[in-house]
Parts: structure tokens; C-alpha cells; sequence
């Protein structure tokens, strides 16, 4: 099968490889205009109030400084002040009220970041402190503040499939997923494992902060940002200053990191909104401070119950799910209904019952982050396959094994049937750590999920053949060094077969290029993918029509070669056809588009796999972690690159492994962060890379994008918390129901265990 | 308060270069252009912003650019001999050891260091060495790979 | 983003204490910088001048006498690292300097800045407190000297004198067959918990008592009342464990985002067991 291929397949150079060893690769943070000025935000220091007063007449006279702006006048001009693709209630500046601790309230402009910044200081925000609520189950209480007596207008249905009802006090949105008889399952039980699993909030950290450059040019906004979905921030602006969408161009040069966390409107409405009210380009770049003060990911509250047959069979599963959302809407609905279809696992379950409840605290907003809920939900869902092994006396493999699904099996009603064969995955896994593992002192843990990936399978490209047979494709996905530009590239050299090296891409900007919905889910290798594929068959049937004409042959006696046709046994290039039909220069354009139809019809779009396990250690005097071996096994249908695929892997499984031993943001009672800064927020280091790393694939080409493949990035990483814990409590005897596993808390189980060894 | 001139050799170029007392080394070389050279925790854990002054590693965003007067400093645009990449580049290139490339550069700049100080290091002695620098991407196993390689590259070559 | 100030660049220590008088609460000393800028970034110290005391050469010397080792103020934690003095003389002081934040820092940073700092979770001072070391101060009065012990005096608080500036750290050389080992643990950027002990074993018995330092858990380095092991058996678990225990007992540690009172009381126990095991593991 792969053989049949010359540049699909292949670990070919990564196409940004020389600007990015070389300092030559353009960031937004890097660019500048002639004439541009700076903004700095002056940030909400209660973490909720009404806001009483905003003195700017000391920052106004400030030196340098061009205007200070409040969110009174963006609604003064008759400018929606409020930005959010689900519901309109995230104001671009505060009004009248802030709801978390570093909520921007005003911008000052000025001729240089410095003065602005020390304008800003001269900003004099009066305050009448509210009552505060920073734990999502406090928020729940009846007597709890209540964050939006109102709510925005809803302008989205993501993540809203129950519509506002239950939508009281605090509740952002609600999931369920139910069948079967659950009260039934559960009383027929031979074992039923029941308990509280916590996950933590995240800071994605994503090493370029949120920054953008906007300006007004005859009236049309251009911002260049470090957005992942330009298309998305390029409504949300349109709808701000109702400009139609093609008045609005939003563009993502190469973006330093996203993991999710930069999906979605960030800084660009606060730059845009500088920018109309000064007539100038500006600049609003953060400090990684104030972007932990921009996006978390929501921290999960999971109560669940799992029932089991005496021989380990799954009878039901009960999980309810409290996630704590933060001050504003944003993408947490999405969050809380992946949570709650990714929490339970890809196993036949006679009778289910999720609820998820996604709750506004006066914490920053929260929204995507690599996982989407499948790290939150597995610390309960896979940790509970073990805790019942353990009960059971069955091999946790084993108990997996007698549960999954097989290849073309449905686990969730009326969606896509398995699109992976998550048995033999889980086999290779095993065999791979040498489960179950016989050193003492170690122990492995291991885990599975398939998250309902790919997002709404829209999308669309365009390509260029030159009348050299050079090639442009024009993609809307993203570069955020994942590799899109290299992939899509190496499926645009297969399908025309042309050299790899002909093919440019132009990607990521809404003024350029074509409509693409988003870049993230782990969609573009599998959807976008597809979309190049059709505009490559699109651009190859207009050669084909170009020859006809223009060398009068019949159209039957065209065939498709490398690079060209052949007709009458001549081969011709695509160069050839083109200067030919036009005589002189020329070029044909290809344009192909997917929607939710054909292979696509059946949501999800596809699944991705998780099937990463680890083998670790535990100093009993101290308790920290080592982490001996980690694998991870890449099912991705058909790896167009592997060595991109493995490092989507590798990236996931570490960022996995921050999450699962050391990374969790931290409130006090009053809602100020207490670990506000990197300093103080650990993420993984050189010093946590396993001893031993191995990255399997399974390749089945059994995935719906190009030649089988299906998408990877995120799944590596859903199953390490949830392995990480299996694989501590396997070594102790207590299972840890929260992460991260930091030394104390292992600690903590270690003296539990003894306390328990000793009473027995 | 105070401005004042400073001379000083940046990559391959004598630069005079006038500055404020506080400008910070990261706010000279990005001023030059040099915007290879990334800020991103602004407090010298990361190493985004690691630039080579006199041969040492700094963070630029937490050293005053008066530091570099009469100094060397060298920064990941000054590792390539025109299109001929340096080992390491090279190195990163095929292993694939970066992704979105926002650390890449003081990643590169810190390994060089590295090599400078010891040519022939081992595996827990590129990790130890390479443990204030930040990556979210890859893992860091591809980085420590193709530090490695580079090394070896660089000893054939001698 | 630094606010405005002045450097003033100056070429002896005389110089150094004018402007200290000078500028008195309105200018600080500046070396490596990687604490002062970062405070300043931060805004949580603003000084409208700095006294750059890097072009006082000699004060950047590191020499080494039959009993004493200088390092003088400018020194920077990579140059200690490195220095074959410093390796010959106290191996041990040159592996703490070796694994002080991260290379960057100890590129730029100074020992005498760590010390002027007084930032509780530091390396550096449990171990010159356990060598006994002293700084070297020189200010309008002229030049005295202070034991670490008690040149710090709090949590970011040092006995620095506002007129004074460090020149040097002097440590005495321990006698040849004196151990030192350092030994912490470390999640976050900074030390949870940092213990020095120093001694002799012979024969598997401690020769005289030794002695043990802890840093980085309280508000500054506690020295661990160790008197009555003197002569025990070094080997022996229950010395350790009692050690270990005085070592709990001599510290009030703070609780923050590496753990608890509790645990890191529990680690300090932890900590001092393996200082002192390494003094019996590579004794005579």
C-alpha cells in the first residue's frame, strides 16, 4: 500500500525548517508598520466588582499617549462590545462589572510601549467589591453570586444541544449522553466502582503570547494575530464593528505555539477597537503573565460510577461532571460536551448516563486546550477500568480487552462506527512497556480513548498550477508547527505528482486565502487534507480540459501521469497545457471544498485514538515520580509524515505528562492566581523526559482523510493522566483520584497505604 | 535620564549602537532587527531569549544592554555562514526537533554554548545543561537527539 | 517592562560607597542583575540608580590561600563552577554553584548578589554557613567582615548597611579529611529544601560532631544543633534518623506551592539523611 506512493509516506524536511533554525520565521510578535502605536491594557485587579468610576484624565495627559479606552465607548460608538462564538457575553473591555482578577478594563494607546504601559498605571478604576466565587461547586449552591444575571445573546450552537434549559445561576451549558436502563445496569452489578476524580485547570502555555497588529485601510479591518481560527476571530470582528466578512481580514503569519489555547477571539478585539478609535495601526502584545490572565482549560469535578459482572464486563456508567468555566462563555459549552462524550471510553456499555455542567466562576475564562475534555474525562472513566482490575482480580489489559469495541463497532448511538482497531492498538502498547511488568518498584499504567474528533467537517482549498508546473496551494489551516504546511504539501506533490520541493503554501490569512473553519480537533491532516485532494483532482481535470482545447484531443484519450498527461502517447506537462492553451503564461486554479456529506456524512468526522501507557517509580521517602519509559502508539490510518507524527506524540504525551505530575493553576478564596507566572506554573522541563520514549504507529488506512489517514495531536497525550495515576496506584495500593501527582500528594497516599497496611 | 553610546560586535558586525540605561539586551538586538531572538517569560526561565554575550548564554530580557558594550554578542542569526547552516541547524532540521519554532532559536543559541564549553557532551550532560530552556512542542527527546548528532557531526568534521 | 533609571558605572569600591552614601534608599548595587532586574520587571522594587560594580576588576578574582578561599563579589556562580581553585579546594561548593538555577542565571548571577538578596530559597547559604564563611563589607566606616550566619538576618533581609558594598566572601578551607556534600530537592525554579553537612567520618564514626545546615525551607538557613553525635556511628540508621530529626526540629518551614509545614518538615528530615549519608559514603 504505501509503496504505491512516492511523497505521502515519508518523513520529507518540514517546509518552515530553514526559517525556524535560522531566526528567519516571521511572527506576529515580529512584525511592524511605519506609524504604529502600542497599546497596554490596564487589568481588573478585584476579582469581582462593580465598576464604580474610571478616571483617565492623569493617563490621558500622560506623555505619548494617544487615547485611553473603556468598553462605554465601543458602546458610546455603537460598536458590539461583546465578542464569543457560542454566546455574546465577553466583553471586549469590561462594562459596568468584572468578573475575574486581570478582566482588561481599559487600553491605553500611546506612541511607545513604554509610555503606555506607564500610562497606564495613571488609570484610576474605582471598584465596589462583589461577592466572589472561585470553586465551580460553590458556584453551584443555591446561595452562591451569581456572575450573569443576564446572559448574551447566543450567536453559536456549539456544545448547546440542550439548548438554555437547566441553565440557572452559575450553569454555562449542560451535556448529557443517556441509554439503556441505568438504574437496572447498576442492580444487577457484581461489583460497581464508585468515586471523585479531580483534573486540574491549565495554562496551555504556548510560547508566543496572544498579540495582534490591527488597522483600518479604507475602512476594511486587517489584524494580523496569533489566532488559530482566523475565520472564527474574522466573524467575531465583522459582527463588532459590522463590517460584512469580506471587509475584515485576519491573518496568522507563523504562530509560536497553540495547543488549542489560541483558538477563538483573544486580543484582537481590544487591538481592532484601539485601532478604530486612533485611526492608527496598533499593537497590543502580552506578557505570558497577562496571558494566563487570558485562557485556562476547565478543571473537571467528576463524580462516576462504574458496574461490572463478575467477569469484568461492563454493565453501566454514571459520571456527572462539574467543570469549572471561568467569568465568560467562550468554548467552554464545546469542553463540557466533549467531556461528557469522552469520559467514558470506547467500550461496549449496555446502559449510560453522563451529565456535565459547565459553571461560571470568577476565574479567568476558560476554553480549548489539546484534549478537549479527553484528559478531564479519563481521569475518571480509564482509572476506573483499573481501580475494578484491581477489584476483580482481572488483568487491567484483559478487563480493556473483554470491553472495547472492535473496528466498525458503534459505541455511541447513531454516530460513526470505530473507525480503528483499538484492541490490536492496545496489545501493541502492552507488549511495547513489557506489561505487566515484573521490576520491582515500578509500575505501569496504561489507557485508551477515541475522542469524537475533527470538529464540523468544513473546509475548503485551493490550488495554483504555474505554467512551470510549480504549484500554490492556499489553505486557511494554520502553521502552528504542527507541520499542516508540510502534510498538506506532501498530499498536493502526491496528487499532481509533482516534486515536493515545486509546491508552496500560503496559509492562514482570511484575505488571501480559502474558507477553512477552524485548525484544531486534530482535522487538518484528515479534513483539510481532503479538500487539497479535491482541488488537486479539480485543477488536474481543468488541465484536462486545457489539452482538449488547445491540442484538439479527444477527451477519452487523456490519461492522468506525474506531473502532466499523456495523450497519444505523448506526455505533456501541466506547463506545457497551460502555455499552450494561453500562449503565453497562464495558470489553472483548482478549488476543492468537503462538508458534512460523503465520507464525512456521519458525525464525528473521525476518531482520534489515544493509546499511550508508561512505566514510572516513586520515591517512597520523597514522592516524586520518575517516569522510565513512555509509549505511545500513533493510530493514525496512514502516517503522511511520520516523523511529524511522532512529534505530534511525543509533544502530547509530555504536555500529558505536565498536567499528571506538576502543572495545576492555583486560586485563593479572595480570586487572585497564586502561581501567576511560569516561574511559579512548572511545565515539563529536559530534566522529565522519560529515560525510554517509543512511538508506535498503526497504520490500517482506515481513517476518512487521504489515503486512510486520520488526524493525531492530541490524542497521545488524553491517556497520560489517567495512566499516570493507574500506574501510582498499581504501586501503592491507592489509587490518586487527583492530578497532578505532585510529590506531596503521593506522599500523602504513600503514608495512607501505610496508616491502612498497618490497621489490616 | 541617561542615554548613552555603545560599541559592540553583533553576529559578524561592529554595530554603535545608542541606547537607555535601562534598554534591555533583547530590546537591542530586536531593535537592530535581529527579531531571531524571542521574548517570551520574561524571566529567565524559558531561554527564548538566550543570545551569547562574550561566549556566555544570557537571558537578553533580563540583562541591560549596556552589558554588551565592548562585547561580543551573538545571536541565532549569526550561527549560519550565509546559506551554510551550522551542525546544529542542521541537526534540528532533521530531527525534526522543533515544531512551532518560538523557542528554537535560544534553544539553538543555548546549544552552541553548550558544544563551545563541551564539545563532546552525553546525554545527562545536554539535558543538564539544556534544563533553563523551554519547549511546549516536542518533548525535548528530538532536541537532545540532534544536540547529539551535531556534536558528532562537529567532531568528524574537526 | 523596566521603569527609567541611571547606571553608574564604577571603577573602584571607594567610588561604590560614595554613591551609596550618595543616592542612600534611592540606588542599589548591581552585578549579575538576574534577581535586581527581575524584581525591578516585576515592580516590585524600583531603584532610580544602579551601581554597576563589574568594572571593579579586582573585584571579580577568585584566589585561594592554604586556609582561605575569596571569592570576590562580582564572581558569577559559572565562574565559581568552573574555577580549578574552587574545584581543587571545595568540590562540593563547586557542584552546588554547578546546579544553581539554570545555566543562564549562573552565566550572569554572582554569589555575593545570591547572598545580598536574602532570598530564602537559595543554595548558596547553608553551605557557606556550614564552611563558616564570612562577607566582606566595605562601607564609609570601612572594611568589616560577618559571618553568613548573620549577615543574613531575614527573608530578603540582609545586615548590609546602606552605605555598604560587598567585596568578597572569604570561606575557610576545612581541614583535609573534613567532607561537605549538599544535597536538595527541587520541583519548582527554586529549592524546597537544601541541606549541607559537613564532617569527618573515620572508621564509620563521626570524628567530632558535624556539621548540618538547612536552607531554602525556612526564612533563612538554620543551622541543626548536632553536638551530641559527636563520635557516633555515622552508618548507623538511627543516628541518621536522629539527626534527622533535630534537623525537623531546628526549622519553621514555610508553606508555598512546593508543599505543606508538614511535608516539607517531613523532607527536611528527608534531605539530611542523605547530606549525611554522602558525608559516610565517600569517607575515609
Amino acid at each position: 500500500m504505501k509503496q504505491a506512493h512516492r511523497v505521502v509516506g515519508t518523513s520529507a524536511r518540514r517546509a518552515d525548517a530553514v526559517a525556524k533554525v535560522t531566526g528567519g520565521a516571521r511572527y506576529t510578535v515580529d512584525l511592524s508598520v511605519p506609524g504604529m502605536a502600542y497599546a497596554f491594557v490596564v487589568r481588573s485587579t478585584r476579582a469581582h466588582a462593580a465598576i464604580t468610576g474610571i478616571d483617565r484624565t492623569a493617563a490621558a495627559a500622560s506623555p505619548g499617549v494617544i487615547r485611553v479606552l473603556i468598553g462605554d465607548d465601543l458602546l458610546a460608538a455603537g460598536l458590539t462590545p461583546y465578542y464569543g462564538h457560542v454566546v455574546l457575553d465577553h466583553p471586549v473591555l469590561a462594562i459596568e462589572r468584572v468578573r475575574f482578577q486581570g478582566e482588561p478594563v481599559a487600553v491605553v494607546v500611546a506612541e511607545t510601549k513604554r509610555e503606555a504601559a506607564e500610562a497606564a498605571e495613571l488609570v484610576d478604576v474605582s471598584y465596589e467589591d462583589l461577592p466572589v466565587v472561585i470553586d465551580a461547586q460553590e458556584a453551584l449552591k443555591p446561595d452562591a453570586p451569581v456572575l450573569h444575571e443576564r446572559r448574551g445573546e447566543r450567536v453559536g450552537d456549539e456544545g448547546m444541544d440542550e439548548g438554555e434549559k437547566g441553565l440557572v445561576g452559575n450553569v454555562c451549558a449542560i451535556a448529557r449522553v443517556e441509554w439503556g436502563n441505568i438504574d437496572e445496569a447498576f442492580a444487577g452489578a457484581h461489583l460497581v466502582v464508585e468515586g471523585e476524580y479531580r483534573y486540574p485547570m491549565l495554562y496551555g502555555y504556548a510560547m508566543e503570547p496572544y498579540n495582534a497588529l490591527a488597522f483600518f485601510d479604507q475602512g476594511d479591518l486587517v489584524v494580523f494575530s496569533t489566532a488559530q481560527h482566523v475565520y472564527m476571530v474574522r466573524r467575531d470582528l465583522a459582527r463588532m464593528f459590522h463590517l460584512p466578512l469580506a471587509r475584515v481580514r485576519v491573518s496568522a503569519p507563523y504562530v509560536g505555539g497553540g495547543y488549542g489555547t489560541k483558538s477563538y477571539t483573544k486580543v484582537e478585539g481590544m487591538t481592532a477597537a484601539a485601532a478604530f478609535f486612533t485611526g492608527r495601526a496598533v499593537k497590543l502584545d502580552l506578557s505570558v503573565e497577562e496571558a494566563m490572565l487570558t485562557t485556562r482549560s476547565a478543571s473537571a469535578h467528576i463524580r462516576a460510577r462504574s458496574a461490572f459482572t463478575a467477569d469484568g464486563r461492563l454493565l453501566g456508567r454514571d459520571f456527572q461532571i462539574v467543570m469549572n468555566n471561568g467569568a465568560y462563555t467562550d468554548n467552554t459549552p464545546l469542553v463540557n460536551s466533549k467531556t461528557a462524550n469522552r469520559c467514558f471510553g470506547p467500550y461496549r456499555i449496555p446502559a449510560l448516563r453522563v451529565v456535565a455542567r459547565s459553571v461560571f466562576t470568577n476565574t479567568v475564562p476558560s476554553s480549548s486546550l489539546r484534549g478537549f475534555g479527553a484528559p478531564q474525562g479519563n481521569i475518571a472513566g480509564e482509572l476506573q477500568m483499573d481501580e475494578a482490575a484491581a477489584k476483580l482480580g482481572i488483568d487491567p489489559v484483559e478487563l480493556r480487552l473483554r470491553n472495547l469495541v472492535g473496528p466498525g463497532e458503534e459505541f455511541m448511538p447513531g454516530k460513526r462506527p470505530l473507525d480503528a482497531d483499538l484492541k490490536d492498538d492496545l496489545r501493541c502498547l502492552a507488549s511495547s512497556l513489557e506489561w505487566p511488568g515484573t521490576s520491582i518498584g515500578r509500575s505501569i499504567g496504561l489507557g485508551v480513548s477515541a475522542s469524537d474528533a475533527g470538529a464540523y467537517p468544513t473546509s475548503t482549498a485551493a490550488v495554483r498550477i504555474h505554467s512551470d508546473a510549480s504549484v500554490t496551494l492556499f489553505t486557511g489551516s494554520t502553521e502552528l508547527g504542527q507541520g499542516s504546511r508540510t502534510v498538506l504539501a506532501q498530499i498536493v506533490a502526491e496528487e499532481l505528482g509533482v516534486a515536493l520541493e515545486t509546491v508552496g503554501v500560503v496559509n492562514g490569512d482570511t484575505g488571501v486565502v480559502t474558507y477553512e473553519r477552524t485548525t484544531g480537533a486534530s482535522r487538518t491532516t484528515t479534513i483539510t487534507g481532503r479538500a487539497v485532494q479535491e482541488a488537486c483532482r479539480d485543477a488536474r481535470q481543468r488541465v484536462r480540459d486545457l489539452a482538449v482545447q488547445a491540442f484538439d484531443l479527444p477527451r477519452g484519450d487523456i490519461e492522468d501521469i506525474p506531473g502532466g498527461i499523456r495523450a497519444r502517447g505523448r506526455d505533456l506537462s501541466y506547463g506545457e497545457v497551460i502555455e499552450k492553451w494561453f500562449g503565453a503564461g497562464g495558470e489553472v486554479l483548482g478549488h476543492g471544498a468537503v462538508r458534512r456529506a460523503e465520507g464525512f456524512a456521519k458525525m464525528p468526522p473521525f476518531y482520534e485514538i489515544g493509546c499511550t501507557g508508561l512505566e514510572l517509580s516513586v520515591d517512597r521517602e520523597t514522592g516524586q515520580v520518575h517516569v522510565i519509559k513512555l509509549t505511545t502508539v500513533g493510530d493514525v490510518g496512514f502516517a503522511i509524515n511520520p516523523a511529524l507524527v511522532h512529534g505530534q506524540d511525543a509533544g502530547a504525551a509530555m504536555m500529558g505528562l505536565g498536567a499528571a505530575l506538576h502543572e495545576e493553576l492555583i486560586y485563593e478564596g479572595g480570586g487572585q492566581l497564586v502561581n501567576p507566572n511560569v516561574v511559579d506554573y512548572r511545565v515539563p522541563r529536559f530534566a522529565d523526559i522519560p529515560d525510554d520514549m517509543v512511538h508506535l504507529l498503526a497504520e490500517r488506512a482506515d481513517g476518512s482523510g487521504p489515503f486512510g489517514a486520520k488526524g493525531a495531536g492530541e490524542g497521545a497525550g488524553n491517556t497520560v493522566g489517567s495512566a499516570t495515576a493507574s500506574a501510582i496506584g498499581r504501586l501503592l495500593g491507592i489509587f490518586p483520584h487527583e492530578l497532578p501527582a505532585t510529590p506531596e500528594r503521593v506522599w500523602r497516599l504513600i503514608r495512607e497505604a501505610e496508616r491502612r497496611g498497618r490497621s489490616q | 535620564m541617561g542615554t548613552r553610546e555603545i560599541r559592540l560586535r553583533v553576529n559578524r558586525g561592529e554595530r554603535r549602537v545608542v541606547i537607555e540605561d535601562q534598554t534591555l539586551l533583547i530590546e537591542l538586538v530586536r531593535g537592530l532587527g535581529l527579531v531571531g531572538t524571542k521574548l517570551s517569560c520574561d524571566s529567565q526561565v524559558c531561554g527564548a531569549c538566550t543570545v551569547l554575550l562574550d561566549g556566555r548564554p544570557v537571558s537578553s530580557c533580563t540583562t541591560l544592554a549596556i552589558e554588551a558594550d565592548g562585547k561580543p554578542v551573538e545571536t541565532i542569526e549569526g550561527l549560519a555562514d550565509g546559506t551554510k547552516l551550522h551542525p546544529l541547524q542542521e541537526a534540528f532540521i532533521e530531527r525534526f526537533a522543533f515544531q512551532c519554532g518560538y523557542c528554537t532559536p535560544g534553544m539553538i543559541v543555548s546549544a552552541k554554548a553548550l558544544l563551545d564549553a563541551h564539545p563532546e557532551p552525553d546525554v545527562a550532560k545536554v539535558r543538564q545543561w539544556m534544563e533553563g530552556n523551554i519547549c511546549r512542542c516536542t518533548g525535548y527527546q528530538t532536541i537532545v537527539e540532534a544536540v547529539l548528532d551535531a556534536a558528532d557531526q562537529m567532531r568528524s568534521a574537526r | 517592562m523596566l521603569r527609567r533609571f541611571d547606571v553608574h558605572r564604577v571603577t573602584s569600591v571607594a567610588e561604590a560607597v560614595a554613591l551609596r552614601q550618595r543616592f542612600g534608599e534611592d540606588a542599589a548595587i548591581y552585578a549579575g542583575g538576574t534577581e535586581l532586574l527581575l524584581a525591578m520587571k516585576m515592580g516590585v522594587a524600583r531603584w532610580p540608580h544602579l551601581i554597576d560594580v563589574k568594572p571593579i576588576g579586582s573585584l571579580a578574582q577568585i584566589s585561594a590561600s592554604t586556609d582561605t578561599l575569596r571569592i570576590g563579589a562580582t564572581a558569577t556562580h559559572w565562574d565559581i563552577e568552573r574555577n580549578p581553585l574552587v574545584a581543587e579546594a571545595l568540590p562540593a561548593l563547586a557542584q552546588l554553584e554547578a546546579n544553581v538555577a539554570n545555566v543562564r542565571v549562573r552565566a550572569a548571577g554572582t554569589l555575593a548578589g545570591n547572598l545580598a538578596f536574602g532570598e530564602p530559597h537559595a543554595d548558596p547559604p547553608s553551605m557557606l554557613i556550614a564552611l563558616g564563611a564570612r562577607v566582606l563589607l566595605e562601607g564609609r566606616a570601612g572594611s568589616r567582615s560577618v559571618a553568613v550566619a548573620e549577615f543574613i538576618t531575614g527573608m530578603y533581609e540582609t545586615a548590609l548597611a546602606a552605605d555598604e558594598v560587598i567585596v568578597a566572601i572569604e570561606i575557610p578551607l576545612p581541614g583535609k579529611n573534613v567532607r561537605a556534600a549538599y544535597v536538595k530537592f527541587q520541583i519548582l525554579e527554586r529549592p524546597s529544601v537544601g541541606v549541607a553537612a559537613l564532617g569527618t567520618v573515620r572508621d564509620g564514626r563521626f570524628v567530632g560532631a558535624p556539621t548540618v545546615v538547612v536552607g531554602a525551607v525556612d526564612e533563612m538557613a538554620r543551622p541543626v544543633p548536632t553536638a551530641q553525635f559527636a563520635g557516633a556511628d555515622a552508618r548507623d540508621a538511627g543516628t541518621l534518623e536522629a539527626i534527622a530529626d533535630a534537623a525537623r526540629a531546628a526549622v519553621e518551614p514555610i508553606a508555598d506551592l512546593a508543599g505543606s509545614v508538614e511535608f516539607k518538615r517531613h523532607l527536611v528530615g528527608v534531605i539530611t539523611q542523605r547530606a549525611c549519608a554522602a558525608l559516610a559514603a565517600e569517607a575515609l
